[in-house]
């Protein structure tokens, strides 16, 4: 049989050991505060970093978006006289390149509610050059005495107008007959401005 | 003697282990997580951007369709090239009051196909090609649709790694298409790496027969009409689309030429108030209930004999309505 040593206690031990415990637990959690500090800050640097190359891409995106809108505004312009609403076909005599039949297109602006979205711009009038009749809004009560017809006009922020001259032709009462009065008018067009 | 080894081997083997720290491991973790994060953004902000390439070079080509519209020219034509090897994919949605053309690209990017979901639409364009077209070069041309006025100019579009043989084609269809410069449309020298058309004889690829006005391809037949000197809008229209496409664009062409027809009832309206006698109304109502619903192609040779008497009734009439 074996006798076992008793334990003895040196109470003096206990308050040191104790202590250099919690220090090094201390020093443990400091560590890793210091840790999650460090991860939070190379995250915040990371989200700041990819901010801001969303916005320079987005701003790059959004000046792509109108440096189209006012391309197509500007290619649109130039044929749009030509399309099957707007051209005068043969009806005012021989073949007329940009020409607008005027009783068609006030016909048109009747009907825009159908054609709103058609053309994808968001404006398209037609001012008279000569003879001037001033900014009088083309109506049916007034039309042909008017100096500008806005076919379609959305309430909303435009880009700058692209417009090309046209001819505006429109059949004419007299006492021989009808005949065919032709004037020459500007065409605009702008498209709706997203930025 | 023996409880002092079993302890040295016992603390040997703990210098032994792989000793890590709390921090080391949470450094670890958050750096995985942080690194497969940015991998995930990185892949997704990639997508992004092939879709915005895509989109931008969608409403690039849609803008390049505008100069193709025609005024008294009996064609244009233009090419597009595009840097990277493009997929053009070719959408017609027949709803509402026109219909509406969509365009999406697919792009190569590191040598495998990307495929997009960004649409851009056109609603006053009509664009026959096949439903996908692939290449980097594309050729363009268009051609006046009267019917029996002004209705759209149609636009085809091929692409230059496919060529097309014309064998036997009338004096016309090779005035009007060897004066584009296409080099992708050949009148002799063709082969079996050609698609050949073939002119009122089968045994092609795309057979033509003018004289029941009919496009024979892939095992479907479409039917084409047409006007005057615009007699073969619709029949190139036919031969460079497929049947689906072809189909849903005259549906689209019927609806716009119903609208046309409104506004020019209107003006008859208005030129009867100086003095012109309304001849016309009438048989453009009859035209017009014609039409009707149709949606097929079947029909379009009955109707351009309708809008050929429209035709006569203006021409003869003292005020030409167009």
């Amino acid at each position: 049989m074996v006798a076992t040593k008793p334990y003895r206690f040196f109470p003096h031990e206990f308050p040191f050991k104790f202590e250099s415990c919690l220090i090094k637990n201390r020093k443990g959690q400091l560590k890793i505060q210091q840790m999650i500090f460090m991860i939070i800050a190379v995250l915040l640097l990371f989200i700041m970093v990819g901010l801001f190359f969303l916005s320079i891409s987005l701003n790059k995106m959004q000046k792509e978006a109108t440096s189209l809108a006012e391309k197509n505004s500007m290619l649109l312009v130039a044929k749009l006289a030509n399309s099957p609403e707007f051209s005068c076909e043969n009806a005012f005599g021989s073949n007329k390149p940009n020409c607008i039949d005027f009783d068609k297109v006030i016909a048109l602006k009747r009907n825009i509610a159908k054609y709103s979205d058609f053309w994808g711009v968001a404006k398209i009038e037609i001012r008279k050059v000569y003879p001037n009749e001033g900014n009088i809004s083309c109506t049916d009560k007034n039309y042909p005495d008017c100096g500008d017809l806005k076919i379609l006009d959305k309430n909303v922020e435009i880009l700058s107008y692209a417009s090309t001259f046209v001819t505006l032709c429109r059949k004419e009462f007299s006492e021989t007959g009808p005949y065919n009065k032709c004037e020459l008018a500007r065409l605009l067009i702008s498209s709706q401005d997203k930025t | 003697m023996g409880k002092h080894l079993l302890q040295l081997v016992h603390k040997k083997n703990r210098k032994g282990a792989l000793e890590i720290s709390f921090g080391w491991l949470f450094a670890i973790i958050a750096g995985i997580a942080i690194i497969f994060a940015a991998i995930y953004i990185s892949s997704k902000l990639i997508g992004s951007s092939q879709e915005t390439i895509s989109a931008e070079t969608g409403k690039e080509i849609s803008i390049l369709l505008n100069p193709l519209e025609t005024s008294f020219e009996s064609a244009q034509t233009t090419s597009i090239t595009i840097p990277t090897e493009t997929r053009i994919n070719n959408i017609c949605d027949d709803f509402g009051a026109f219909g509406r053309q969509g365009i999406r690209l697919d792009q190569k990017s590191f040598g495998k196909w990307v495929n997009t979901n960004t649409m851009v639409y056109i609603n006053n364009k009509y664009l026959f090609s096949e439903s996908m077209i692939e290449g980097k070069k594309f050729y363009l041309f268009s051609k006046p649709f009267n019917f029996p006025f002004k209705i759209a100019d149609l636009i085809y579009m091929t692409s230059s790694t496919k060529k097309y043989c014309f064998v036997d084609a009338p004096y016309e269809v090779i005035n009007d298409i060897s004066n584009l410069n296409q080099s992708n449309i050949l009148f002799e020298n063709c082969s079996d790496k050609t698609v050949n058309i073939c002119f009122n004889q089968a045994g092609c690829a795309i057979n033509v027969n003018l004289d029941s006005k009919t496009v024979k391809k892939n095992k479907t037949t479409v039917y084409f009409s047409g006007m005057n000197e615009d007699n073969y809008a619709l029949m190139y229209a036919a031969i460079f689309s497929d049947k689906e496409n072809y189909e849903c664009q005259v549906t689209r062409l019927l609806l716009r030429l119903k609208e046309v027809s409104n506004l020019y009832k209107e003006k008859i309206i208005s030129l009867q108030g100086i003095g012109c006698t309304d001849t016309l109304s009438a048989s453009l109502d009859n035209l017009e209930s014609f039409i009707g619903n149709s949606t097929t192609s079947k029909d379009l040779d009955e109707i351009a004999v309708k809008a050929a008497e429209v035709e006569e009734i203006n021409n003869a009439g003292v005020c030409l309505v167009w």
